[in-house]
């Protein structure tokens, strides 16, 4: 309980800093009204096999523009008072919480200006909504983690490129798979399996962040 | 003498020795390359000419025997057998008006036996199409092929479209396994490092990552190299092959990463995380996600690869050896390369 309590409070700080300065989220926002605006005026019509290539390639640079901030502010020396003061799971974890909302509501964006711009061809609602869910649990691990990595680096965003988009395609394939299923391009039945193997691969990553991410954060 | 430290290093060069010779040296055993035509009518005499693969049908002579077997057991003995050179022969059946299966297309297996070579077997070697009636009085003489002559010798399998790259699996697969067992023995020492933060283990880390992605490009090279003579092409767009090379992406990325940290001990730390974290990635990407789409690469999409059938036991007595010899030359590799990563930064420290 006492975890949970620790992981809220952490949480509602990555919330408030965002929700006072709201850099992040509208230059996000203003990123993809414009990366869609140059797509539709370019294909003019999509069909939906791809709609659903491009949905998830602009999802995966809207995720690496938004992470590249996530550990920006965790410089500077006021941080050793956290380093004293927490345990570095909970930080973690509550980066990886926040990162996750933020990409879920960042996708349900994007998916809202698509509709807007063009035309819905997702047919089965719900289970596009899980994807989206989980694929922001798996772009939320890897990319946070990776940002805490680099953050000792001088060359942030091209470096969390060149490291997450290769390590992101596992998780990426079976997003781009499952959700081929919610718009009715494949028949499939085990798409039950297909879900089961992506949530263990976002277990999997997390877990190994979670162990990994103590040795790294003190920089 | 040899110390013992060496010995397994020895050991792992003399194994490849034997692998190459033995791997490169053993002969096919004789197999059916083609028939042509490949295709007849019931009723009709069916002739037929057979080229085989290390075949010795001229010096055979007499002992030559072939049948057309279909699938039920039923076969018949060629009517005529003209025997041109050591790997063509041509061969005469009388076709019966009534085949033994209620099929309009059957295929029948092609069997050739001589004293020399043994039995060489092409399923499916040619298509015959049913005659629409029914002939009652017909006579055929069915025979139950057997009393096959016995060859002594080594030999690796004869398989079509495999023909002598079969010998590829002493080279791309252990150059795989050993791969697989450089990243994992990076990985220790990536863990080590962080347990105790000796600097060495970064090192070794780095050495058997860098091991790791030759032993990788090899095998997508040999890999290449023996999908150009059997797919066809080099790069078949598989999601073996793309799989391959994401995760040597991954790997490549761990010396960007390397290279953007001027303080050791912190590119110690996150280098090493890194390769943890790619390694965990690596399971799904090439045991996960291959197998939920179809592949032509053998094991996947029900091609063979290591079941009973495919790797015999003569494959097998050069197959192991091979797995232990290329790991232990990869082991080799590392360390000699870690001894001049070691070597590399007493100088820097110096400098």
């Amino acid at each position: 309980m006492k975890d949970l309590h620790f992981i809220f409070l952490l949480f509602r700080k990555e919330f408030l800093l965002e929700f006072r300065t709201r850099s992040a989220i509208s230059g996000i926002f203003l990123y993809v009204i414009s990366t869609l605006f140059v797509v539709y005026e370019t294909f003019v019509k999509i069909q939906p096999n791809v709609w659903n290539t491009l949905f998830w390639i602009i999802f995966l640079f809207v995720a690496v523009n938004a992470m590249v901030k996530s550990f920006v502010q965790e410089k500077g020396n006021s941080i050793l008072y956290y380093y004293s003061l927490l345990n570095p799971a909970h930080v973690l974890l509550a980066k990886i919480v926040y990162n996750t909302l933020l990409l879920f509501i960042l996708s349900l964006l994007i998916w809202i200006v698509f509709i807007f711009f063009g035309d819905n061809p997702v047919k089965d609602v719900w289970l596009f909504l899980l994807i989206l869910f989980l694929g922001s649990v798996g772009f939320s691990v890897t990319f946070t983690f990776l940002a805490s990595l680099i953050t000792a680096t001088n060359q942030n965003a091209t470096l969390l490129a060149v490291l997450s988009f290769p390590l992101i395609i596992p998780v990426i394939l079976m997003l781009v798979k499952i959700s081929a299923h919610a718009l009715r391009l494949i028949q499939d039945t085990a798409v039950g399996d297909d879900i089961a193997i992506l949530i263990a691969i976002d277990l999997l990553l997390c877990g190994v962040a979670i162990l990994l991410f103590p040795f790294i954060w003190r920089d | 003498m040899i110390e013992n430290g060496k010995i397994w290093k020895f050991t792992g060069v003399g194994l490849l020795v034997y692998v190459i010779i033995a791997g490169m040296l053993i002969p096919l055993k004789t197999g059916i390359e083609s028939v042509k035509p490949s295709y007849g009518k019931a009723g009709e005499v069916l002739e037929i000419e057979v080229t085989g693969y290390n075949s010795h049908f001229k010096e055979a002579g007499n002992s030559l025997r072939a049948w057309l077997k279909w699938e039920n057991g039923k076969a018949i003995t060629s009517k005529s057998l003209v025997i041109k050179d050591d790997r063509k022969i041509t061969l005469a059946f009388t076709i019966p008006e009534n085949l033994p299966e209620n099929k309009e297309v059957q295929t029948v297996t092609l069997l050739i036996d001589n004293s020399i070579d043994g039995t060489s077997v092409l399923p499916s070697a040619v298509f015959l199409t049913a005659s629409k009636e029914k002939v009652l009085s017909e006579k055929v003489n069915w025979v139950i092929p057997g009393d096959f002559s016995n060859t002594s010798g080594i030999t690796f399998p004869f398989r079509n479209i495999l023909g002598e790259t079969i010998r590829n699996t002493y080279f791309h697969v252990p150059l795989w396994f050993g791969m697989m067992f450089l990243f994992l023995f990076a990985v220790i020492n990536s863990i080590k490092y962080l347990k105790k933060g000796n600097s060495e283990y970064d090192l070794k880390a780095e050495a058997f990552t860098q091991t790791g992605i030759f032993y990788g490009l090899m095998g997508l090279l040999t890999g290449a190299l023996w999908a150009k003579n059997t797919w066809g092409a080099y790069w078949s767009w598989d999601i073996k092959q793309n799989m391959t090379v994401v995760a040597l992406l991954i790997y490549a990325a761990y010396f960007i990463l390397r290279a953007s940290f001027e303080d050791p001990e912190k590119r110690g730390r996150v280098c090493a995380a890194y390769g943890i974290f790619a390694f965990s990635t690596l399971i799904p990407l090439l045991y996960v996600i291959p197998r939920l789409t179809d592949s032509l690469h053998p094991g996947s999409g029900g091609n063979p690869a290591f079941g009973s059938q495919d790797l015999d036991n003569t494959m097998r007595m050069i197959f192991y050896p091979a797995v232990i010899g290329w790991t232990l030359f990869g082991f080799w590799i590392s360390s000699l390369q870690f001894r001049f990563l070691k070597l590399k930064k007493i100088q820097e420290d110096l400098d």
